[in-house]
């Protein structure tokens, strides 16, 4: 089985913090790292890979400093890493992302499972896996917590939180994977030093085919108009008697104003 | 020709989640003159229309077929991007759920517009729909809008607006044909229904919180009896979900469960952003904590500095 997962580089952390003067997104100093969901996506597509062969590539799309977190990624036992990397991308949002990502898999060719993270931990959307697979033409599930191939066939297991779904996909198909999937293993010294002789594909725009329209900030429908640290709204705080006994007496009361009990 | 806010009803095994009611009541409040339209794909013999049209939306469009009683993301895709070219809503919004986040995008990307994920609030600014949401795990708000293409998408949070019955509200419904999804598609082969709603944190009336300030397992047995007293469910801050007695499920905030009961009464809880956005919608807020400092105490109507375990055995001896 011919496997691609999709990683993306995200900041350290999430404790961003806002230029107090001119109220922009303070990114600076924060080194990236794989999105830790992605971890998941890459496990399982190793264990497809243990119980059926073939390969698992990594693709990422981001600036030339992801090839860090591919190298992460082929440290974990991938076979071959993908880098798109252009000024063309810049400012994509999750429509124009799945799509260059779409388009890298046909490139790739022959691909039989397009994994990813359930979603990315800075934006949050979870959007890009099935908008690949609308590009593709492919089925999907996402939430999975259980991948197991039979032929040429993927029975998945997906949360969906309040509801557990078993589906049955048609390959090849998109599939975005769950933390409670797996468990993501290490690196090991072995596959460490293998990853610097595995070969980390760079493409540009240009070796891709791509629709200029859909690149980049122009390919973009969604506008981030507005960015702010949420407003801290308080409420009364009024104190209860410091006595235990006489709180939970006060407490009582005000639970029978409000007609709670 | 009037504009349309569409909303997608999300239609679990038995019962239409809530969040699609509280769409309802919200695009009511900011349609500003635009129609409020609620389409469902259902099968025949299902007729949730009746409890939609209690919200009191202008309108229901009600695709009926044997297929959408377990339907791929596929189908359902392939149904509302059909609907969707036929219909031109300006707006559709799908709750934020994990079944609302995996068809929203496929529309979006079969129409080619913008679609904003998990958003908190929505207003009109003329026809621009500007859509709030939070980023790098609740720390930053942005305003997202989608200028130049139609409809504008989002999905939305549950249990961030409040949903509310219309009197006498008689809606149009309006059957809709859809054609068939043809193109590769999922087999759904089962469906499991995995909470109880009844006991479940998200739409209790009264919830018990418990973070790691009231976690021995004497606090978490005596929270219990309380809590079955006061007819309320337990929940928890994400530490606690370390316990063999908890799961995410009980788990409130960011990556586990936003709220809305009635009350909450949170024990031990210091009150980190991640859990405050799960409970801002809660009516009365009361918080004990040993530290007068804590952040959940600014969230909190009524506070108790001082021990946890002390007030809770208190509590139980009152309700005996
Ligand atoms: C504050 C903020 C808010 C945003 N809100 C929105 C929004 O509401 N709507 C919108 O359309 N865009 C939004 N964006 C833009 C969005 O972050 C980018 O489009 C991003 O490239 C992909 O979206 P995501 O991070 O949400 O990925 P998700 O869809 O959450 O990622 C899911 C999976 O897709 C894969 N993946 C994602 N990006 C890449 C990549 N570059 N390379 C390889 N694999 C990848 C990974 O496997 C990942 O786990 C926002 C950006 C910011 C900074
Ligand atoms: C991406 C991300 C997502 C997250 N999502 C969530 C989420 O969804 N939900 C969530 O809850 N957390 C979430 N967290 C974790 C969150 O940041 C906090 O770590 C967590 O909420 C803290 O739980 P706590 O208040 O129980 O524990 P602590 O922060 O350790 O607080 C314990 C409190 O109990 C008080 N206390 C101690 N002993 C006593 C006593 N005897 N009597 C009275 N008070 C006492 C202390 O003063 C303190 O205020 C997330 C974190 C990240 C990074």
């Amino acid at each position: 089985m011919k496997i691609v997962v999709c990683i993306k580089q995200v900041p350290e952390s999430n404790n961003v913090k806002f230029d107090p003067v001119t109220h922009n997104l303070m990114r600076g100093g924060m080194s990236g790292r794989i999105n830790p969901f992605d971890k998941n996506a890459i496990e399982a597509a190793l264990r497809l890979r243990d119980a059926v062969g073939g390969e698992v590539a990594l693709l990422s799309m981001g600036p030339d400093s992801t090839a860090e977190i591919l190298r992460d990624g082929l440290a974990m036992g991938a076979d071959s890493a993908y880098l798109l990397s252009s000024r063309a991308f810049a400012g994509a949002d999750t429509l124009s992302t799945g799509y260059v990502l779409a388009q890298a898999v046909r490139q790739i060719g022959n691909v039989d499972l397009t994994l990813l993270g359930r979603q990315a931990v800075d934006a949050d959307t979870g959007q890009v896996g099935p908008i690949m697979a609308v590009n593709l033409n492919q089925p999907q599930a996402t939430y999975a917590t259980q991948l197991t191939a039979n032929g040429n066939q993927l029975t998945v297991v997906r949360d969906l939180d309040s509801l557990t779904q078993t589906v049955e996909l048609p390959l090849p198909a998109v599939i975005t994977v769950r933390a409670e999937a797996n468990t993501p293993r290490y690196e090991t010294p072995l596959h460490i030093q293998q990853s610097f002789e595995k070969q980390v594909t760079i493409w540009r725009d240009t070796d891709l085919d791509l629709d200029p329209e859909k690149l980049g900030q122009k390919g973009s429908p969604t506008v981030v108009r507005k960015v702010y640290a949420p407003e801290a709204k308080t409420r009364a705080q009024t104190a209860l008697p410091s006595e235990p006994a006489a709180a939970v007496d006060q407490l009582l009361v005000i639970m029978q104003q409000h007609g709670l009990i | 020709m009037t504009e349309a806010i569409w909303i997608v009803a999300e239609r679990e095994p038995a019962r239409i989640n809530p969040v699609t009611f509280q769409l309802i009541t919200k695009a009511k409040a900011i349609a500003k003159g635009k129609k409020v339209v609620v389409v469902l794909l259902e099968a025949p013999d299902q007729q949730f229309e009746q409890a939609i049209s209690e919200y009191g939306p202008d309108e229901i469009l009600l695709g009926q077929n044997v297929a959408y009683a377990q339907a791929s993301d596929e189908v359902m895709a392939g149904a509302l991007t059909t609907l969707a070219r036929e219909y031109q809503p300006n707006a559709v919004l799908f709750g934020a759920t994990p079944l609302g986040r995996s068809i929203a995008p496929r529309v979006q990307a079969a129409l080619q517009t913008g679609l904003t994920a998990d958003c908190l609030d929505f207003f009109y600014e003329d026809d621009l729909l500007v859509q709030v949401k939070p980023s790098y795990g609740d720390n930053v708000m942005c305003e997202i809008t989608c200028p130049d293409r139609r409809p504008q998408m989002a999905s939305v949070r549950p249990n961030t607006f409040a949903a509310e019955k219309v009197a006498g509200a008689m809606p149009a419904i309006t059957p809709v044909e859809v054609a068939q999804t043809t193109g590769p598609q999922g087999r759904v082969v089962d469906e499991t229904v995995r909470v109880s709603h009844a006991t479940g944190i998200a739409s209790a009336n009264k919830v018990l919180a418990l973070g790691r300030g009231a976690a021995t397992p004497a606090d978490i047995a005596n929270a219990r009896e309380i809590a079955s007293r006061l007819g309320a469910s337990v929940g928890v801050s994400r530490p606690l979900t370390d316990l063999p007695d908890f799961t995410v499920e009980q788990q409130i905030g960011q990556s586990g469960t936003t709220i809305a009961p009635d009350f909450l009464l949170n024990l031990g809880v210091s009150g980190a952003t991640q859990f405050i956005v799960g409970m801002t919608q809660a009516k009365l807020v009361v918080s004990v904590n040993r530290d007068a400092q804590a952040p959940i105490f600014a969230q909190s109507d009524y506070t108790f500095t001082g021990d946890a375990a002390a007030f809770i055995t208190a509590l139980k001896q009152r309700m005996n």
